[in-house]
């Protein structure tokens, strides 16, 4: 019996990587493709299947009718989304741990009211959210720019740091802040020097959600960007004209899928280590 | 260390406490000697806690003033009082090795590293931790990491006190046993103040030098477990002290004395007395069973008896329907339908009015 059911998993388990790995690997192949490889079929094994082409690759660092230039949009991407990610993680974090700890109260709004708020920011749809984004930022004079950019970020990564770390601080114990506190830690000592410290994989998380969503996001880098500023999921898009370039599409995919798949390499063994389990108990 | 006073020191958690019943600690006066150790005992939710927490800063108290040798500190921040606090599961640094976490303490005060090494290597002797200190301090076993925040109070040479709140209730039996005698060796070795939260009577009895008694936010009795024993001030300190409970047999007056059909002891009338209800209360321990043809007070017919090791405790009906309880070691050469005569020393006899010890 227990045989057949590690049979069983094991031949799941296979069978969910490969779909998995699929796309991958289609890209991959597909990045190292010309037009007549594209057109005669799917094919995988390079030298025997197909020629293999560097043309994907190079067009994404040449300018012109050949290509596009896609480092300038990388790094564009990068700033906004680090920047608004540690903006959102660092006053995420504090605002998490003001509403775990501590009563607030103004008039019939308590800690759970204001936690909800953080988080009703994500309950609309972003298609409404663009209009007021692209008014507010016009009065800035913000559009097209980075900064504007990592303002609408925050505001919308803001929410995640915030839940995703006060439900990480509700289930650090209390008599840790405490004990903290009669070792003569003052309540802000008792914070930086005990809580974070115990809170690594909260802040991976939390700092993975804010990552990815930034890194993501198409529709406000597209609804709020025009020449001056464009971000790499915005200029994937602009590839596109009469005949699909399918090898520098997939060449590019590859290039905007690599940072957050190392990231999630790196930070893999946080988030499957419990830090926290034992502290108490 | 301190000599800590608390001065008609109430709390209620709600705002506007209305009446006795919305607080969780009634005003109570009280005063705890530098380098003793005490209990506070009573059941759940009697208070316990909250007394710990306003005297470790961490509840401010809504009434009352705490003043650790002479020097008000109700208002001290929790960080400034320099009292260490073992909570009832064991908290430690998790991040940190155990010599990690007997530092912090010291190095939250600044104190210079090597004296941090000198007083860490000290504490750790006294715990008998010191095959431990660099190991990540999570590793260690339920009642390690008890001593591990017993230790980050006794590395401050002037920490004012050691409060511990039931810091035994996760530990097992044998290991329970230990840590307790640890802790009456380290009071005697460094004369520190450690003041214990216990719902559990017999680690409060071989624990403190003082007892305090509380229920329902209400100090019932405070002193010596001797005192506890022999004179509860009122019967739920009777009932809650000693295993069985004290027993209370109804009084009636009859022609200016108090008297039972149960027993021929009979205690006077207190002339001045409007009380309702009059109980004359026995410890199981003082009373002595006997041949039913000796001299004795009453005589009972056996119900039950539980062996306990060495004692027995022996359930009798007397007459009029009493039941009491008695402990005794001669229990084996008893047995159930039995008739015995009782003997109680007069002096053990403690007449209560509604529930009061009659003084």
């Amino acid at each position: 019996m227990n045989k057949v059911y590690h049979t069983l998993k094991t031949i799941f388990l296979l069978g969910w990587s490969i779909f998995v790995v699929f796309p991958f690997l289609w890209a991959l192949t597909t990045s190292f493709k010309d037009a007549n490889a594209i057109t005669s079929g799917a094919t995988y094994i390079p030298w025997v299947d197909f020629e293999p082409s560097s043309q994907g690759w190079t067009s994404l660092f040449t300018t012109g009718s050949q290509g596009i230039n896609i480092i300038g949009p990388f790094i564009d991407s990068a700033v906004v989304t680090l920047i608004a990610s540690l903006v959102s993680l660092i006053l995420g974090t504090l605002a998490a741990y003001g509403l775990s700890r501590f009563e607030y109260r103004l008039g019939f709004v308590k800690n759970s009211d204001i936690t909800f708020f953080f988080i009703s920011q994500r309950i609309m749809p972003p298609i409404v959210l663009a209009i007021p984004f692209f008014l507010m930022l016009k009065e800035l004079g913000a559009l097209d720019t980075i900064f504007g950019l990592v303002l609408v970020y925050i505001a919308l990564l803001l929410p995640i740091a915030v839940w995703v770390m006060t439900d990480f601080f509700s289930g650090i114990p209390k008599e840790l802040d405490e004990m903290a506190m009669t070792d003569g830690c003052s309540p802000i000592g008792a914070f930086f020097r005990v809580i974070l410290p115990n809170s690594v994989p909260g802040l991976v998380v939390a700092g993975m959600f804010c990552l990815i969503f930034g890194w993501n996001d198409f529709f406000f880098a597209f609804t709020l960007t025009f020449t001056e500023t464009q971000l790499l999921p915005v200029s994937i898009v602009s590839l596109n004209s009469s005949v699909t370039p399918w090898w520098s599409l997939s060449a590019f995919a590859l290039i905007s899928v690599a940072p957050l798949a190392c990231v999630a390499v790196i930070v893999e063994r946080y988030m499957s280590r419990g830090t926290m389990s034992g502290a108490i108990r | 260390m301190a000599k800590i006073v608390l001065e008609n020191l109430g709390h209620s958690y709600l705002a506007d406490p209305k009446g006795e019943h919305d607080f969780a600690l009634k005003p109570v006066n009280l005063t705890w000697q530098d380098g003793k150790t005490y209990a506070l005992l009573g059941p759940s939710g009697c208070g316990k806690t909250t007394m710990l927490n306003i005297i470790s800063g961490l509840v401010a108290p809504s009434h009352g003033r705490l003043l650790f040798d002479g020097k008000d500190v109700t208002n001290i921040p929790t960080s400034e009082r320099n009292i260490a606090q073992v909570f009832q599961f064991p908290v430690i640094y998790s991040t940190k090795t155990v010599r990690q976490n007997l530092a912090f303490p010291l190095e939250c005060r600044g104190v210079s590293p090597s004296r941090i090494r000198q007083r860490v290597a000290e504490v750790a002797t006294l715990l008998d931790l010191d095959y431990a200190l660099d190991m990540p301090a999570r590793k260690l076993s339920a009642d390690q990491k008890q001593l591990i925040s017993l230790g980050r109070g006794l590395v401050r040479e002037d920490v004012s006190a050691i409060l511990l709140d039931e810091p035994l209730t996760v530990i097992d039996p044998q290991m329970k046993f230990m840590l307790r005698r640890k802790l009456r060796e380290i009071n005697r070795q460094t004369g520190v103040t450690m003041i214990l939260v216990t719902h559990d009577q017999s680690e409060a009895m071989s624990f403190a030098d003082e007892i305090v008694v509380m229920k329902d936010g209400l100090l019932q009795q405070s002193g010596t477990p001797e005192e506890l024993f022999s004179r509860p001030q009122n019967d739920f300190v009777g009932y809650f002290i000693g295993s069985p409970p004290m027993n209370m047999i109804n009084l009636d007056v009859r022609q200016g004395t108090l008297a039972t059909d149960a027993l021929s002891l009979t205690q006077p009338s207190p002339s001045e007395s409007n009380a309702l209800l009059y109980q004359l209360g026995i410890r199981p321990e003082h009373i002595s069973l006997v041949d039913q043809t000796a001299e004795n007070v009453g005589v009972g017919t056996i119900k039950k008896i539980e062996h306990l090791g060495v004692d027995g405790i022996v359930t009798l009906e007397l007459a009029a329907n009493v039941v009491i309880k008695a402990k005794t070691r001669k229990h084996t050469a008893m047995s159930v339908g039995t008739t015995m005569g009782i003997n109680v020393c007069q002096d053990d006899a403690l007449l209560y009015l509604d529930g009061r010890l009659a003084t």
